[in-house]
């Protein structure tokens, strides 16, 4: 007589068990997945590349992860996030993420352009005609992006800093984390007023207005380039000529954004 | 490092004042719940249990949609008074405050729970009138425990996140509380500031649980109470 | 009539409905409540403090009417001036001997002080003997003067009568006895009268100038109790 375990499962069971955690495993550890770390400000044009790439390319498959590129730059040289490419809305934190060598600097390409607008909540009264007019009483609450992580925030200063309003405008501001939240707090009418970008704007046209839009010294461009320590070394460049090949470019035209 | 210190005042500030609002509404309540026999007693209490086990994500947008400047309360207070919440540290509090309810709430309603109501009796055939029996035999008898759940509830509010980040928003000075602030240190690659950061509010947080720890009823001699 | 009760009260007792139905009135200055257990007495005796609420009834002591459900009249127990000793004595933990004692005196939302001075306490500590633990607390006290605390506290405030929860209950047979005469001479001194109850005999024996005996919620007559015993 064997000694029989606890559980002893007839050899039918066992088969089909064993055949099942093979499959699963093989789904799990996908050779072919692609993790791409993007500016919040792309989350819905990606999300529509997605599949778009996944129709060229057989076999792959896409993940996103938005966010300010700030943050998303922390996540990969702190982190060690296991991200293969990296798309920044500013070349600033692409500049931080080549000077700690954490991407392939052969392969960064500028992909799109946006531009820099001011918002007002839809039922707001107050409407700037000029950046300056922010400077005023009437505007308590102005929504911008933390200029330290996030590249919307470092256009708005950059803008307000060469018109001489910084000073003035800045005790105002409420930080966001992200450019998205940013377009909340507008949408939501929590402040005045709002510096978001084009393409945030056109994302709520029942619940913000355009203002204005404002020309940046720096111009808006963002620069995507593979990770060093891509373990998919070869599909993250492919991933970066896709965004710049021409269905690619039509979606973001589609979506607002400009050519890079 | 200078910044810290703002965010560790205003921190304490905002935890400090949630704590003390929690003293007051979670003893009444606990105080309320524990005496009432109603049906529907357990439902109310479930109900009043809920932002300790809601996601503070999830509270924070409740609260945001509640006070904000289109939301049901937060109209009324802005046509009427003026007051706006949102962004202030005042909202700050209220985040806290509604997380960390329930640990006094729990806490007061256990404890008044356990005291012998023969010993109210005892004060009314003496002629206590009902408030003057509440503060010279009910809450001494139930204060221990209370304490406990206040502490607790204070750690709680001194790590408030992301019901805070919501309603109040990441403004230095004035709503940015240390967890935020560790938060965006951290997005912006500030590694002294967060670090800085983090250890002060963990010993912070480690002083009051061992504070909290001391009060538990019975690791103190008994008075009797 | 010192004594005029009439009680009616829907209970549930252990799982089961009982029904109170007390009718009694009595001239006697030491009056006992007396039956088994699970017969009422404790109700009634809540019900005529004030603690307890009848559905329906009258309750008269010492010529005060307190309660009475066709009048539309109840005192609250505050303001029924009863002395009550509870069963195990409710003695307040987080107080003194003599902070216990002198509770009834104030009537703010302070305790009194440890240090508290009054002639009344002051007499009645000495009368009980409780001078040596006068600052101590209840739970270092011992049995006798636990009672003997519960006793002078609802006497302090001159209370029109005294009500007794088995008094004696929880005390060995030699210090019941010597307590028992106690109080019965306490009772003569000050001509209070005393409501007890009890389900021991040697109760009824000493003290009572009057019984009533309870049985399932109801006054039943002597011979019934010695029929149903």
């Amino acid at each position: 007589m064997q000694p029989s375990p606890s559980f002893s499962a007839p050899a039918w069971l066992r088969r089909s068990l064993v055949l099942l955690v093979l499959a699963a495993s093989a789904v799990a550890a996908h050779a072919a997945d692609l993790t791409v770390s993007a500016a919040a400000s792309l989350t819905n044009a990606f999300k529509e590349l997605g599949p778009l790439y996944e129709a060229a390319n057989p076999g792959a498959k896409v993940f996103f992860n938005f966010g300010a590129s700030g943050a998303l730059l922390q996540q990969i040289v702190k982190g060690g996030a296991p991200v293969d490419v990296f798309v920044s809305a500013d070349e600033e934190t692409m500049d931080q993420a080549q000077q700690r060598g954490v991407v392939q600097a052969a392969q960064r390409r500028d992909v799109v352009s946006n531009t820099l607008v001011v918002i007002v909540p839809a039922s707001a009264r107050n409407v700037p005609k000029a950046v300056g007019d922010l400077a005023q009483a009437s505007y308590q609450r102005i929504a911008i992006g933390l200029p330290a992580s996030v590249p919307v925030g470092r256009y708005t200063k950059g803008v307000l800093e060469a018109a001489g309003l910084w000073s003035a405008v800045e005790p105002k501001t409420i930080g966001a984390n992200t450019v998205r939240q940013a377009l909340d707090y507008v949408a939501r009418a929590e402040v005045d007023a709002g510096f978001v970008y084009a393409t945030d704007a056109a994302l709520m046209p029942d619940k913000v207005k355009v203002a204005l839009t404002v020309p940046t010294p720096t111009p808006v461009r963002y620069p995507a380039a593979p990770i060093a320590a891509s373990a998919n070394a070869q599909l993250a460049a492919k991933f970066v000529e896709f965004l710049q090949s021409a269905p690619a470019q039509a979606v973001l035209a589609k979506h607002g954004f400009g050519k890079p | 490092m200078e910044g810290a210190w703002i965010a560790l005042a205003l921190t304490l500030k905002v935890a400090g004042w949630a704590t003390v609002l929690n003293l007051v509404f979670g003893i009444a309540v606990g105080f309320a719940i524990a005496r009432a026999r109603f049906p529907g007693r357990d439902v109310l209490d479930a109900v009043l249990t809920l932002p300790m086990v809601m996601p503070p994500t999830v509270l924070g947008y409740y609260l945001l949609v509640l006070l904000g400047s289109h939301g049901l309360l937060g109209a009324w207070l802005i046509e009427q008074f003026g007051i706006r919440l949102i962004f202030t540290w005042q909202g700050a509090v209220i985040a806290a405050m509604v997380v960390a309810f329930p640990l006094v709430f729990k806490a007061a309603r256990a404890a008044f729970e356990t005291i012998d109501s023969q010993l109210e009796d005892a004060a009314r055939t003496l002629g206590m009138h009902e408030i003057a029996i509440f503060f010279r035999v009910t809450l001494p008898l139930a204060w221990r425990g209370i304490l406990a759940g206040l502490l607790l509830s204070f750690a709680r509010a001194l790590g408030e996140f992301g019901a805070t980040l919501m309603v109040a928003g990441s403004i230095p000075g004035r709503t940015q509380t240390m967890s935020i602030a560790v938060y965006e240190a951290v997005q912006a690659g500030q590694d002294d500031a967060a670090n800085f950061l983090v250890a002060v509010t963990s010993i912070v947080c480690v002083a009051v649980l061992l504070a909290a720890g001391r009060l538990v009823p019975g690791r103190v001699a008994a008075r009797g109470g | 009539m010192i004594w005029d009760v009439e009680l009616h009260r829907g209970l549930v007792h252990d799982g089961t409905r009982f029904d109170l139905a007390i009718r009694f009135a009595s001239e006697a200055e030491r009056l006992v409540l007396h039956g088994p257990s699970g017969a009422g007495k404790t109700q009634t005796l809540k019900m005529i403090a004030g603690i307890a609420r009848p559905d329906s009834g009258r309750v008269a002591v010492a010529g005060r009417t307190l309660y009475d459900s066709a009048a539309r009249a109840f005192l609250s127990a505050q303001e029924r001036r009863l002395g009550y000793v509870f069963q195990d004595y409710a003695l307040f933990p987080h107080l003194t001997v003599r902070q216990n004692i002198a509770f009834g005196l104030r009537r703010g939302w302070l305790n009194p002080a440890r240090s508290f001075t009054d002639p009344a306490v002051g007499r009645w500590i000495g009368a009980f003997h409780l001078d040596a633990v006068a600052g101590h607390y209840p739970h270092q006290l011992s049995g006798g003067q636990r009672q003997r605390t519960a006793l002078a506290r609802a006497l302090v405030n001159g209370p029109h009568a005294l009500l007794l929860d088995e008094p004696f209950a929880a005390l060995d047979k030699a210090l019941a006895k010597r307590l028992r005469a106690e109080l019965k001479e306490l009772q003569e001194q000050l001509r209070v009268p005393l409501l007890l109850i009890t389900h021991d005999d040697d109760d009824l024996r000493d003290l009572a100038h009057d019984v009533v005996h309870l049985h399932g919620g109801r006054v039943v007559a002597a011979a019934a109790v010695a029929e149903a015993t």
